[in-house]
């Protein structure tokens, strides 16, 4: 686009031609009034809001839907402009309703400081006005939709941005009503933007309804920590408590949007819960004590179990994925200066001979211009909305994408081919798909690629890749627990390597990349996860794990807290009865915006956030409870004022970068079915699982284990049964020999009925 | 939901529009999926129309309730469309829709006893040379007296 000049309100200011007025005078801080138009989503030049005066044009155009030319001369504050924008303001105002001081968007209202600024002082409006029954969508967003103004932007955001159309502007004229079909309620994981994008107070956040007015509060920019985005957002408190969370812009990271699970967590922060003061188990009765009392007990339970015995091999640390990058170098460092290498986050994973190791080599914003991607064992929509929203927008310029999943899952955009497979079998497609880019490139084949038998959907997938000028390949959790899992990272690696693909691994969620960064991972000869939990332990540090979610067999960990002579430490931010079990002592530590910290993401973006509120009660963060350890346990270098002077000594640490072996296996091991336990988006993390009104959504509510007609004969169940707890649906979406779980439930902790 | 004959008639219409362009025989589509279903829509109908379109059920509903063509309430056997925009208006519409509801012994929206005419107010049909003017099913009545409505009417069947 050519460069140009243009006049607004006499000052010469260069332009792009072709772009929008609104652009250019919101670029050059001109205050343009305007309701339908948002810089993220299409025109739709409605409102007559913005109208502005062209010179030699008669009448008054729309600054958002008009392209500015050479010379153009524009005005936006003369009379013309003045009596069209207070003409505009009385229509609005005609049926909506004067009831600010009832209105939960009052102060914070973009018809109310419009109406206030280039309004009319009094209504010549006496008649009657239109009033809109509300019907409710569901648990996150307020209706009151007669003081809709019609703008679409939540009509629009559903069609562009949620990729779900929701909401929809029926009947017409004076009839004219914005709303969903059906009333079934809004489903998009991304719905609460609606919240922001709405101009006035028809779309309001429920949970926050009647709480507070805007300026009563203090907002605070943080960092979401429910995945590996860590999308930018304010929290907004009043007198110590969480009361809202809203967007904050980063193009680079989440642009203007939040999912919901980032908007809505903050609720779970004031749960009934909550562990508000550090327990000490004497006898096996639990005592409420002061931190004093709570930190000597654990630190001599430490001594006494440990220490004195130079046992310090048999202690074990572990984490949650949601842990801030200094907490988890601190338990680290602990760790290691009492001599203690076993150290692990991965959890949940079965084998830990057979892991993923895969480097993630795309940026977010990188990913919305691939024209290619292949998606591996992820239900990508609902895991990672914000990350599924990039590739939508691929799509929308063109990118094709496969999928190669245990089951059709919704997606949002059109797929080029959507392929179903039994999860033993994916590594054998992978290998088609490198043995077909290797013979096309005429690459000599290494011997495991042999045997491999080349299908059309490798063939296919091969080629795609290998005619796409940047593509991605995305490897999704479900692959975690596949038996395949090492092999088929490696495959993704060098298919990768071989056709010149960037890869996204999207297996690690939340702090993950950090815990690796850290390097909290077992080293020389620490034990890992799986190995502490069955070898004879005498103690644990455990920071914020709820064993029922967090590992893949319950039973086992608990059997390895439990034992009599294994002295257990736990640091949590919510009471939890197996816990409380197997605990000697429980510390409870703040929660997500209760702390300073750092969340590594998938960008590698190191995002540093302060604590936006104390934590309640006795409550304290975690890496100042482990600082006062370290310092009772006498340990040097250990003097943090701040969790910033722990950053700044993690940054100088080298980063532990992952090998790997290019040894490939391809011979399948296989029981006739697999199992794929995936916790619905709101069950991921302990603040997720206490905010009740992501509870009360549908993808809170999802509790389904889906399998085949013949899986389910196979395992011998029925639809009215329960598998590993959770109701059984059969549905042939699902691969043969596979039962694939969305549980917003413990894992395994009823049995099988 | 939608009977194979249906939508054997949608696929002509949806052959008339460029490939991945189906959801713009919408209209005709939910004419002929009301036809065979006692005249109106319900929810229901109106989102098999739009699975069958491959588009969002809220999309189908908007065309569905910006029309007056479409009836989502239980209707006559014929439905006698008023015009009572401008051009009619002026024309004298107001009073002779009161003729009309005096004659049938209903207010428009509502069906008479016997079950055979509902009448509704709509806005302008295109048809404001003839003003003041109606339509009944899909044919249009025009230049309307008292006398004339009466004739119309006593010929319904
Ligand atoms: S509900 Fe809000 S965003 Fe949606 S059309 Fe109405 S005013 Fe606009
Ligand atoms: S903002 Fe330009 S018409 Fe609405
Ligand atoms: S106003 Fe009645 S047909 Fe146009």
């Amino acid at each position: 686009m050519a460069d140009i000049e243009i006049e607004i309100d006499g000052k010469v200011v260069s332009a792009k031609a072709g772009e929008m007025l609104i652009t250019v005078s919101d670029r050059e801080g001109v205050s343009v009034p305007r309701f339908c138009y948002h810089k993220k989503l299409s025109i739709a030049a409605s409102c007559r809001m913005c109208l502005v005066d062209v010179e030699g044009v008669p009448k008054p155009q729309p600054a958002c839907s008009t392209p500015v030319n050479e010379g153009m001369k524009v005005h936006t504050q003369n009379d013309k402009v003045k009596a069209s924008q207070k003409a505009v303001i009385e229509f609005l105002l005609i049926n909506h309703p004067l009831d600010c001081p009832i209105c939960d968007q009052g102060g914070e209202c973009e018809l109310q400081d419009v109406a206030v600024e280039y309004g009319s002082d009094v209504s010549r409006f006496s008649e009657g006005k239109r009033i809109v029954p509300d019907n409710g969508i569901g648990a996150l967003i307020q209706t009151d939709m007669t003081r809709c103004i019609h703008c679409t932007r939540c009509v629009r955001f559903g069609l562009e941005i949620a990729g779900m159309m929701e909401m929809g502007g029926t009947g017409r004229g004076e009839n004219l009503k914005i709303e969903p079909f059906l009333r079934e309620g809004i489903q998009s994981e991304l719905s609460g933007n609606m919240i922001d994008v709405c101009p006035v107070g028809a779309l309001t956040s429920k949970p926050f309804r009647y709480e507070l007015r805007s300026w009563q509060m203090n907002s605070m920019p943080s960092i979401a920590r429910h995945d590996l985005v860590g999308s930018n957002l304010f929290v907004q408190t009043y007198k110590g408590k969480v009361k809202r969370v809203v967007s904050a812009d980063n193009d680079w990271v989440n642009e203007t949007w939040i999912s919901n699970r980032d908007r809505f967590s903050y609720e779970g922060l004031t749960h009934k819960n909550r562990l508000l003061e550090p327990q000490i188990k004497v006898q096996g009765q639990w005592k409420q004590v002061s931190w004093k009392v709570a930190l000597d007990y654990a630190v001599k339970g430490l001594n006494s179990h440990v220490l004195k015995h130079q046992k310090a091999n048999q202690l074990g640390g572990l984490v949650s994925s949601t842990a801030t990058m200094e907490e988890l170098y601190l338990l680290k460092k602990i760790l290691t200066e009492i001599g203690c290498d076993n150290i692990d986050h991965r959890l949940n994973v079965k084998n830990l001979d057979n892991i993923i190791t895969l480097d993630s080599n795309i940026k977010l914003d990188a990913l919305e211009k691939i024209d290619y991607a292949l998606i591996i064992g992820a239900n990508i929509q609902l895991e990672q909305p914000m990350i599924n929203h990039r590739l939508r927008k691929a799509t929308k310029k063109g990118a094709d994408i496969d999928v190669l999943n245990v089951m059709a899952f919704d997606f949002n955009y059109l797929l080029n081919t959507e392929n179903i497979t039994a999860p033993n079998k994916i590594v054998f497609t992978l290998a088609g798909v490198l043995k077909s880019i290797m013979t096309n490139n005429a690459q000599e084949l290494p011997d495991y690629l042999a045997a491999v038998e080349v299908d059309e959907v490798a063939n296919n997938i091969a080629s795609k890749l290998l005619n796409s000028s940047s593509s991605v390949i995305i490897l999704g959790e479900h692959i975690i627990n596949n038996e395949d899992a090492s092999t088929i990272a490696n495959l993704v690696t060098q298919i990768a390597r071989n056709a010149n693909s960037k890869t996204l691994n999207l297996s690690i969620t939340a702090n993950t990349i950090a815990a690796n960064l850290v390097g909290f991972v077992p080293k020389n000869s620490g034990m890992d996860v799986n190995t502490m939990l069955v070898s004879d332990m005498r103690g644990f540090i455990l920071l914020d794990i709820y064993p029922q979610y967090d590992f893949h067999d319950l039973e086992i960990a608990v059997k390895a807290f439990t034992k009599d002579d294994t002295f257990v430490i736990s640091l949590n931010g919510f009471k939890d009865d197996i816990v409380s079990d197997y605990s000697d002592v429980i510390l409870p530590i703040a929660s997500v915006y209760e702390t300073s910290g750092t969340q590594l993401n998938i960008n590698n973006d190191m995002q540093s956030y302060t604590a936006a509120v104390k934590a309640p009660k006795e409550v304290k963060p975690a890496w100042k409870v482990l600082k006062v350890m370290a310092d009772l346990l006498e340990l040097p270098g250990f003097h943090y004022a701040d969790s910033t002077q722990i950053l700044a000594e993690i940054s100088h640490q080298p980063y532990a970068k992952h090998t790997h072996d290019e040894d490939i296996n391809l011979t399948s091991k296989y029981n006739s079915i697999s199992t794929i336990w995936q916790s619905s988006p709101y069950s991921i993390d302990a603040v997720l699982r206490h905010s009740s009104a992501l509870q009360k959504t549908k993808i809170g509510q999802m509790n389904s284990a889906y399998m085949n007609q013949a899986s389910a004969e196979t395992l011998g169940l029925s639809a009215d049964d329960k598998y590993l707890g959770v109701p059984v649906v059969i549905t042939s979406a699902v691969a043969d020999g596979c039962v694939f779980i969305n549980a917003n439930q413990a894992t395994n902790t009823q049995e099988q009925t | 939901m939608i009977s194979i004959d249906a939508k054997k008639q949608i696929d002509v219409w949806i052959a008339k529009y460029p490939k991945d362009r189906q959801s713009s025989a919408v209209m005709q589509a939910l004419k002929i999926v009301q036809a065979e279903n006692e005249n109106r829509l319900s929810a229901d109908t109106i989102q098999a129309v739009a699975d069958y379109l491959d588009m969002p059920g809220i999309a189908a509903q908007e065309v569905a309730t910006f029309y007056e063509n479409y009836n989502h309430k239980k209707v006559g056997k014929h439905v006698i469309r008023f015009c009572h925009n401008i051009s009619c208006m002026l024309n004298g519409a107001d009073d002779l829709i009161k003729h009309l509801e005096n004659k049938l012994g209903v207010k428009t929206g509502k069906i008479t006893a016997d079950g055979l005419i509902s009448v509704k107010k709509v806005e302008c049909l295109g048809a404001c040379v003839g003003a003041p003017m109606f339509q009944i099913n899909d044919e249009y009545f025009e230049n309307l007296t008292s006398d004339k409505i009466d004739q119309i009417v006593n010929n319904l069947k």
